[in-house]
């Protein structure tokens, strides 16, 4: 059997994933300007980064191709190649202000979550936006000229704005790898507290989803910092080795993306096509319960639910030759499990039904039956 | 006649006042549900809220059954399926069933709101907060159950309508018998909880006739 059959790879993410990392390397050779640009000290960062690039777009690749995915990634993109399209950007755009930068869904959860995730989030999109660029050779730093005391940036090769070393956006720039550790490490503490005081946490966390993450996280920050400590404080003492450890656990990092929690950075924009999927089924309108008559499931979402079902062999769950189970609102299929536990028992609690023995009211001589 | 034949047992597990409750365990151990015997206290839906994995939110379901002409109601917790149709249809991929049978909440960092699951599981169980965007439900108490101790609507049921309860003595205990399977149209649901039915050899028929007159 071949290697992708063993390790049971699907063949379309597969390719996907191929294209989309060759994608990536000719980003980079266009951005350093054929390698020209890469720094030979990140080349282990670039390769891991590759890797990782494959693994999360394989990953999501195959996500994609699950049916219940596909259902709502379909959708989004008939969206956006529709006339739509403009007024879904623009919704999209506000949307993705409120749930992904603010993240305003997480605070309705909880504050000390919101707290915790914020700088989760912030300090690993900050580092991330800093590290990928200067290992893809995007970002790079000169003198500017013959002047030692100011510093030119380039981006992609063009310049993009000098500063002198000794000004604050030097300072700030230069140590923002560091201040991204900080509420990376911020965040980690404040999570592993909040994880320790749920008693729902506590119990269903799993140490090689919710906590590694955060642990590795740890690792990469705290060692991060440390070459900052070298420099500042310690004259440069052991920074090649401290470099090494914090090229593992970053490359540690970097290959753990595809299969850990940290995945769900990927995964949480789908949640915007959810979002114009929902107020598109609005639009349309409700369909009312076959049991109770209330409007309750959206249009869209009961066609497109009831060709999921059958995509998944699920398409038997039909009453008689009309009605779906997904014609029944939540409340009604309660009901309907009682009511036909209840047809089983003899139709004990019906107050019209006759009473099977067992369920006779008890013959006490102190009530007024009797 | 003796209340044994009206299937009211007193509860052999239960400890004596000041010893340690015993411990329970997923494989011997299971839920058993009897909507006949609830008087509708919603003592379970105040218990319920006070579970750690969804602290604040009663995720049982309590309805009453036709407040015209009964005053009967019934108590709802998640069946928890083998082949879980609410995990099925979730586009994240964030309903997770663990190795002892209990189907999981959806995942905080995944679950994206859309109500797949609301809409799809078999027994009206799972709620999805608007806002929170995340979908909540029964979790038989894992907080609580994964510790060797009962689910918390179970320790308060005072009919023993939700009763956790030994597999092994289920059978002395009750006149009725477990049956965990349910025909969903004829679309076959096994579960890891039961319902009680005097007959448990024929799998639970979810007829929607039942709710609805006339054409099908």
């Amino acid at each position: 059997m071949s290697l992708p059959g063993r390790l049971e790879l699907e063949a379309r993410p597969l390719v996907r994933a191929a294209l989309t990392t060759l994608g990536l390397a000719g980003l980079v050779a266009l951005g350093s300007r054929g390698g020209r640009w890469l720094d030979p000290a990140l080349l282990g960062y670039l390769v891991a980064c590759l890797f990782a690039c494959f693994g999360v777009a394989y990953r999501y690749w195959a996500w994609i191709e699950r049916p219940a995915t596909r259902m709502y990634f379909g959708h989004t993109m008939r969206t956006l190649r529709s006339r739509k399209a403009v007024a879904a950007l623009g919704r999209m755009a506000l949307l993705g202000l409120d749930q992904l930068v603010l993240q305003r869904f997480i605070e309705k959860r909880s504050l000390k979550r919101w707290g915790a995730h914020a700088l989760l989030a912030w300090g690993c999109l900050l580092a991330f936006a800093v590290t990928f660029p200067l290992v893809f050779g995007w970002v790079r730093f000169t003198t500017a000229g013959a002047d030692a005391t100011r510093y030119q940036a380039w981006f992609f090769g063009f310049p993009a704005g000098s500063f002198p070393l000794d000004s604050v956006a030097a300072f700030l720039t230069f140590h923002m790898l560091d201040w991204a550790a900080l509420m990376v490490i911020a965040g980690c503490l404040l999570a592993f507290i909040r994880r320790r005081q749920d008693e729902g946490d506590f119990a269903t966390q799993r140490f090689d989803l919710d906590l590694a993450p955060l642990l590795l996280l740890i690792a990469v920050s705290v060692t991060g910092l440390l070459l900052t400590v070298s420099i500042s404080f310690m004259q440069g003492r052991n920074y090649g080795t401290l470099a090494f450890i914090h090229e593992l656990t970053v490359i540690l990092l970097l290959l753990s993306l595809p299969f850990g929690k940290l995945f769900h950075i990927v995964q949480r924009p789908a949640q915007l096509g959810v979002s114009l999927y929902k107020a598109e089924g609005e639009a349309e309108g409700r369909v009312p319960c076959r049991g109770c008559g209330e409007p309750f499931i959206r249009a869209n979402q009961l066609r497109d639910l009831k060709a999921l079902y059958a995509t998944l062999d699920l398409g038997a769950a039909v009453h008689g030759s009309r009605t779906h189970h997904l014609e029944l609102c939540p409340r009604c299929k309660r009901r309907l499990l009682a009511k036909a536990q209840w047809q089983r028992m003899g139709g004990a609690f019906d107050p019209f039904a006759d009473l099977p023995e067992w369920a006779a009211p008890i013959d006490d001589p102190q009530t007024l039956r009797s | 006649m003796a209340p044994e034949s009206y299937g009211i047992h007193p509860e052999p597990i239960l400890a004596a006042p000041g010893t340690e409750l015993p411990l329970t365990n997923f494989d011997e151990w299971g839920f058993f549900i009897d909507p006949n015997r609830c008087i509708g206290c919603r003592s379970c839906v105040a218990a319920c809220a006070e579970c750690g994995t969804h602290k604040g939110r009663p995720m049982i379901h309590l309805d009453e059954m036709d407040r015209l002409h009964s005053p009967q109601t019934a108590p709802t917790v998640c069946m928890h399926c083998e082949d879980p149709i609410c995990a099925q249809v979730c586009p994240a991929d964030a309903i997770k069933r663990s190795e002892d049978g209990v189907v999981h909440a959806s995942q905080k960092p995944r679950c994206i709101g859309c109500q797949n699951c609301e809409l799809s599981c078999p027994f009206g169980v799972p709620i999805v907060f608007s806002g929170l965007e995340q979908m909540l439900k029964c979790d038989l108490c894992y907080d609580r159950t994964s510790e060797g101790l009962k689910p918390m609507c179970a320790t308060v049921c005072p009919s023993q309508a939700l009763l956790y309860a030994p597999k092994a003595e289920i059978s002395r205990m009750r006149t009725a018998q477990p049956v965990r399977e349910f025909l969903v149209g004829s679309l076959v649901v096994k579960t890891k909880n039961a319902l009680m039915v005097p007959d448990p050899e024929a799998p639970l028929f979810l007829d929607a006739a039942l709710l609805i007159e006339g054409d099908l």
